[in-house]
């Protein structure tokens, strides 16, 4: 008994990295408190990290490793679990190649590095990420631009902030996280909200851009067509450091805000108005999210905000968006060992010679793989192994998610609960929460920082992530360490620190310098920022960005609109969840219960739809059911639907994940995605609504 | 002593639930009871929370005087005088009076009082990310709310 202990550590219930206070009495996590000396979130903490108790605590959680038999999942040791695991993918590598085993994560979650230092030293190329999609395109695409990710600098003073398609304050901001920039808006920063719904921010903007969702490439187009015609762009930049820029002018032209206003639906004046703003106001970021990325247009979209910042003089300034100097710490991709993968290896990733820029980056579009295991073309994958990842729900497509993986000859999954994934699953590895681990949090991001993250206590036999891959890897005959800690102590060596060093100092950041380029130039081939891409060009795609219309929208299926009349705008974040996580804590469920579809009044009322009521939602590819909000800050033909949902209160093993999983009705075919990344579009698509008939009931 | 109590920034709150989750761990309690709520009404966001009320409807209905104002102005109920009636949680104009059904008695926020003793903030308070949540001496909280609402405009 006596006072708790307070140990120091890092969250990761979303890309985490905000500082915790965890306090320990009997060998238990009984509170979390915010960490007032965290660089990252200064004390403050979201609802997600201060419920890590019921999570970690949950009667559902599993805490040891199973297999399924004929009787259902059976409780087996650690070293017959990896045993198995390690004995089906040496029949798998001995009969079909290592290619043929799949390796898959969710979201970001400081295991990449161990992830794919397996993937790599097994020799397979097929990693699956949320990436094609997710953060990692925005990196791929600018890595070709501009060499580096150029990241919000909330503490350099932006005197205006552009927030893009993104709301940092309710969900899984990447780097810096939404306090930052609360802090730099509340010095008086001008706002300039880009978002087809009437959140918070739109609330407090100077100027609020409601555009048609799934158009924000054409809006930047749009934006730099005005501070190309009214010259307000930084002349000497453009002429030192930009590559191609004539030619990017003369495809900038074809954007003139009229023509931009009829894409998306911006009045032409708040186009002239915003791009002014953004232009004139010094220094001015852009901070961009995920629903840039979830559409054809990825890769452009990247490109052309990138774009922005360069000709405007904002990339790499202080209060612009910045290249961030690490720390002196091993990289993840070091770590990982990607140069260890042969060639001839990584001449197999599947899809590789389609989605070029997909490979660059070291990842495969799920689409891919789908094909894959149900066709056996070009090769078949017949075993896998998921950690943190719930495709079911979270890619496009998931009904054909659901089938491939279910066809897998032996699949194994690393996770806390048994999700409707996991349920899919032959052997089933139990993972430690955040408050179960040693890590070296946040390598891989691109804000400066790297983060203590130490375990506070043990849970059950759960293993933290790290080990589950190092363990499993030497089972193989992987050049691993002894121990979790001897590999940090890997990763800190450049810095002269050991992880128990490390550790009593909390984290580190690395020395920020601005202006790289006036010196070293940007990492690109021509040394310049490329909105000519010479890389793209070699690939043989156009080397100058635009905007492709939506595969499935009003514009481009016209002969859809009699029955498809509204454009869903689908995944929306809420603040209590992360994607498919936290549906089965109470305290998180209790503030939302229900999957969430938002409606326009108007349009609810031609419908007979009224708040509360059970609504389907249907695309031309299925149908499933949400419950309707009203809300009149979306346009009336626009339908906003939550992603991510199932119901772990639903026993049986689909717990539910078809009846409000919104990637029932989003689309994967090849045609509808991002050409070099392979990023499908998760956002856009058409739909019509109906009331359910039984308007109370969603479990039927 | 002086009187303290609670007050949100409306303007300033965005719907994130970090204060309701904190309350809760910080009160050991689970599903039902919310003793700071935020009712989302996009795009405003409505948190409904205690006032500690300077002349207050739910100490006035109590039949058995289990709810008392402390030296602080903090007002507290007693949850083993508490006879379970409901009335205070019909007399709040807030709708911040709670009813635990497992317990079967009426519970409602006590601005942290154990914490405020140790010199540390609310648990709602410590944890709001856009920082709308203020509690201190009641005139200085009013000054505080004025002066955030001038430079809102």
């Amino acid at each position: 008994m006596g006072e708790p202990k307070r140990v120091r550590t890092a969250c990761r219930s979303c890309h985490g990295g905000c500082g915790v206070i965890a306090h320990v009495k009997d060998g238990k996590v009984i509170k979390v408190e915010g960490d007032p000396d965290s660089p990252i979130s200064h004390g403050t903490l979201c609802s997600k990290c201060l419920a890590i108790t019921q999570l970690a605590y949950h009667p559902d959680r599993v805490l040891y490793p199973m297999k399924k038999s004929d009787n259902g999942w059976e409780r087996i040791t650690w070293d017959e679990a990896l045993d198995t695991v390690a004995e089906k993918f040496n029949d798998v590598i001995k009969k079909y190649g290592p290619e043929s085993i799949v390796i898959g994560q969710g979201t970001g979650r400081d295991y990449e590095s161990h992830l794919y230092r397996f993937a790599n030293l097994l020799g397979t190329p097929n990693v699956l990420t949320a990436g094609h999609m997710c953060y990692v395109s925005r990196v791929g695409a600018t890595l070709i631009t501009c060499g580096n990710l150029p990241v919000s600098d909330w503490s350099g003073g932006p005197r205006c902030i552009v927030m893009w398609a993104c709301n940092p304050q309710w969900t899984n901001p990447d780097e810096h996280k939404g306090v930052d920039f609360w802090r730099a808006y509340k010095k008086g920063a001008k706002l300039i909200v880009i978002d087809p719904r009437k959140g918070f921010l739109a609330k407090k903007a100077n100027l609020w851009l409601q555009l048609r969702p799934g158009t924000d490439a054409a809006l930047a187009m749009g934006f730099l067509n005005v501070i190309i015609e009214e010259e307000l762009y930084d002349k000497e930049f453009v002429d030192k450091y930009i590559n191609g820029w004539d030619a990017f002018v003369e495809r900038v032209r074809e954007y003139p805000p009229e023509k931009v206003e009829e894409i998306t639906w911006v009045q032409q004046d708040m186009i002239r108005k915003a791009a002014r703003m953004y232009a004139v106001t010094k220094p001015a970021c852009i901070n961009w999210g995920v629903p840039t990325e979830q559409t054809l247009n990825c890769t452009d979209c990247t490109r052309i905000l990138t774009g922005l910042m360069a000709a405007t003089g904002n990339l790499d300034a202080p209060g612009g968006n910045a290249f961030f100097v690490p720390p002196p710490v091993r990289t993840v991709s070091q770590f990982s060992r990607h140069r260890d993968l042969s060639k001839e290896q990584w001449k197999k990733r599947l899809g590789g010679d389609q989605y070029k820029l997909a490979s660059r980056v070291a990842l495969i579009t799920p689409k891919v793989a789908w094909d894959a295991i149900l066709t056996g073309k070009p090769y078949p994958l017949k075993a896998g192994l998921l950690c943190g990842t719930n495709p079911v729900s979270t890619r496009a497509n998931a009904r054909e998610a659901y089938e491939a993986l279910k066809k897998l000859d032996f699949l194994a999954v690393i996770d806390f609960f048994l999700t409707p994934t996991a349920e899919l699953a032959d052997i089933f590895l139990p993972a430690g929460t955040w408050l179960e681990q040693n890590h070296v949090a946040d390598n891989w991001k691109r804000h400066g920082y790297v983060l203590a993250r130490q375990k506070a206590v043990e849970i059950g036999e759960c293993w933290q992530d790290h080990k589950i891959f190092q363990e499993l890897g030497k089972k193989m005959g992987q050049e691993w360490w002894d121990t979790v800690e001897d590999a940090l102590d890997y990763l800190l060596e450049p810095a002269g620190l050991t992880w128990e060093e490390f550790k009593e100092k909390g984290y580190l950041k690395g020395d920020q310098v601005y202006y790289k380029y006036k010196e070293k130039g940007f990492s690109t081939p021509t040394g310049k920022v490329e909105l000519y891409s010479t890389i793209l060009e070699k690939w043989g795609h156009d080397p100058l960005p635009k905007y492709t219309e939506i595969p499935e929208s009003p514009v481009s299926r016209p002969d859809l609109i009699g029955d498809y009349p509204y454009i869903l705008n689908a995944g929306l974040r809420t603040p209590t969840f992360f994607h498919s996580a936290n549906r089965m804590i109470p305290w998180l469920r209790e503030i939302r219960p229900d999957p969430i579809v938002e409606i326009h009044p108007e349009t609810a009322k031609k419908h007979g739809i009224e708040e509360g009521d059970w609504v389907f939602i249907e695309s031309p590819r299925g149908r499933v059911k949400e419950r309707a909000k009203l809300n009149n800050g979306i346009d009336p033909l626009v339908i906003v639907a939550e992603h991510g949902w199932w119901f772990p209160e639903i026993k049986d093993p689909g717990h539910g994940w078809d009846i409000s999983n919104i990637n029932i009705l989003t689309d994967n075919s090849h045609e509808s995605m991002d050409p070099v990344m392979g990023a499908t579009s998760l956002r856009v698509l058409l739909c019509n609504i109906s009331p359910c008939e039984d308007k109370e009931e969603k479990m039927q | 002593m002086k009187k303290v109590s609670l007050m949100f920034f409306k303007k300033d709150c965005m719907g994130c639930h970090s204060c309701e989750i904190a309350c809760k761990q910080e009160h050991k309690l689970g599903v039902g009871p919310r003793l700071v709520k935020v009712i989302e009404k996009a795009p405003d966001f409505i948190p409904v929370y205690c006032h500690h009320c300077a002349r207050a409807p739910c100490l006035e209905s109590c039949p058995v005087g289990a709810i008392s104002r402390n030296e602080r102005g903090i007002v507290l109920i007693d949850n083993q005088l508490c006879i379970g009636c409901k009335e205070c949680v019909e007399a709040c104009p807030f709708g911040a009076m709670q009813f635990d059904e497992n317990t079967e008695v009426a519970i409602k926020c006590d601005l942290c009082y154990e914490r405020l003793q140790n010199n540390e903030t609310p648990a709602c308070v410590r944890v709001c990310p856009t920082g709308c949540i203020l509690w201190g001496d009641m005139k200085i909280l009013f000054e505080r709310i004025e002066e955030m609402t001038l430079n809102e405009s």
